[in-house]
């Protein structure tokens, strides 16, 4: 149903240390949001992409699928940002319209490209963490990175319901659509509300016996479950902090020219 | 045609083409990457207080009776779940519901707060709405401002007895216009517009996305009264459980 969930746990990537992957994730993230620049955007992007489809094993047309999601988002604000409205002209590009223009300045449109750039990368980086690592993983690292105890048991206990009531969800869903649940707009909005008011009663009810269940095996608010170890390899380390130096001495190295 | 009427043409086109191909419209989540370092971590400072307010508040909870800790957390899968479903749509385009509204209705704003950071941290890792570097700012938007308002409205509505059905239409209506408000100004402030500063941005901003969030924004209003309908007729233990209707009617 959640397609990344799915992925990655087929992820070649999948048993490296997750620490390891979510610092180099981080990392790589923050130089990329931090320079902005376009070559430090290409070398992230290409270096992620390679990892995640080479490495990762993830289908490249399942890659290039994903990295359009946030595709309307990223032309919308860009545009918003690269369009003016004003009395006078900017150098660019200007189209009259009435006494005013609809201008914008090559300033901007560098911008825009540097923007869209930096943000498809870090998004690579955000699909490298995600494709890679599955999230009871990430919750041990942030387990360890001393995240509040009630946070990540709630974590914990959402990610495991979700999946619950995702399957809820998708019977009520199908049972709805054999019914003509979805013959037009009208009764498609009826029955997506009822349906989702019967998904929470559903997840009410299902709370309580979780809870008796739980509370008769000892439940004493810890979910203690066994970590499987994955050690950091010291060449991976390497590796990480090599490309991560390339990345900081580019990083200044752009910012004094 | 003139050469500036067929790039105007040839514009319109770009533009109609886009909305054509639109994969999925959500809520305004600001992707991933999006914002400069300075407005990431000052979206995330502003959203410390309401957070530390919402965990003493989840922990209080949960002290009193700890049975609610399942209930918050079934809440929370409630919320993502019904954010990640298709909701039907006028335009065809896919659309999602945000869901905070009617979770600030039912479970209260302090308890939204902490579940909204969690479910935008998930939908960030599971379904790439949003990011990493951007949370802070989506969860001020989506998980505290729309929330708040809509908690508001909806009790002073219910002060001033107006009726059910039209104060739950509007705090969710309302809710998301915030929301998407709120989100555009971010942007405006993050990227001031050449000619005309933050005040032209956020106009601009809120020009490319009001035929997105627009519809959306009432669809939802509908969608919320007819579950909080629904709950009303099936589920009225429960909604006492939880406070949204008092004991003894």
């Amino acid at each position: 149903m959640i397609v990344v969930d799915k992925l990655c746990y087929r992820s070649g990537l999948r048993y490296v240390n997750a620490g390891e992957k979510f610092a180099f994730s981080m990392i790589t993230l923050l130089f990329c949001v931090i320079s902005r620049s376009l070559v430090i955007a290409g070398i992230v992007f290409a270096v992620n992409a390679y990892l995640t489809v080479k490495k990762g094993h993830i289908a490249a047309k399942q890659y290039i699928k994903l990295l359009a999601v946030p595709f309307t988002f990223l032309i919308l604000s860009t545009l918003a940002i690269i369009v003016n409205i004003s009395k006078v002209p900017l150098d660019a590009y200007a189209i009259p319209v009435g006494s005013f223009f609809i201008t914008g300045s090559f300033q901007s449109l560098l911008f825009g490209i540097q923007l869209i750039a930096t943000a498809m990368a870090s998004v690579t980086c955000l699909y490298f963490l995600s494709l890679n690592t599955t999230m009871t993983d990430i919750l041990g690292v942030l387990t360890k990175l001393h995240c509040p105890e009630i946070l990540t048991e709630l974590m914990l206990l959402i990610y495991r319901f979700i999946f619950v009531l995702m399957d809820t969800a998708s019977a009520i869903m199908v049972s709805q659509k054999s019914r003509l649940g979805n013959r037009d707009f009208r009764t498609s909005v009826n029955s997506f509300g009822k349906m989702a008011a019967g998904l929470l009663l559903r997840a009410f009810k299902r709370s309580n016996a979780l809870y008796d269940a739980m509370e008769s095996r000892c439940y004493d608010g810890k979910i203690r479950v066994l970590e499987e170890n994955h050690p950091a390899r010291k060449k991976e380390i390497a590796a990480i902090a090599v490309f991560e130096l390339i990345l900081l001495v580019l990083t200044i190295w752009r910012s004094f020219l | 045609m003139s050469k500036k009427e067929k790039i105007l043409l040839k514009a319109a086109i770009a533009f109609a083409l886009m909305f054509a191909v639109t994969p999925a419209v959500n809520a305004m989540h600001i992707m991933e990457g999006y914002l400069p370092v300075k407005y990431c971590i000052a979206w995330g400072a502003i959203c410390v207080p309401f957070l530390v307010t919402g965990l003493i508040s989840l922990k209080k909870r949960v002290k009193e009776n700890r049975k609610s800790i399942m209930l918050i957390a079934m809440a929370g899968a409630f919320i993502f779940v019904i954010s990640s479903l298709k909701i039907p749509s006028v335009t065809g385009s896919c659309s999602h519901m945000t869901g905070t509204g009617l979770g600030a209705i039912l479970f209260g704003p302090a308890a939204v707060s902490v579940l909204g950071i969690i479910v935008l941290l998930f939908q960030a890792i599971l379904l790439a709405h949003g990011g990493l570097t951007t949370l802070g700012a989506n969860t001020f938007s989506m998980a505290i401002a729309g929330p708040l308002l809509s908690f508001g409205i909806y009790q002073l509505c219910k002060k001033m007895n107006v009726n059910r059905k039209i104060s739950v239409f509007l705090a969710a209506f309302l809710g998301d216009i915030f929301t998407y408000c709120v989100t555009s100004i971010q942007l405006a402030l993050a990227y001031p517009s050449e000619a005309g500063g933050v005040a032209a941005s956020a106009v601009k901003f809120l020009g490319v996305f009001a035929p997105t969030q627009l519809p959306l924004a009432v669809i939802e209003g509908i969608l919320t009264v007819i579950i909080v309908i629904g709950l009303e007729a099936y589920a009225k233990p429960e909604l006492k459980a939880i406070g949204f209707l008092k004991e003894a009617k």
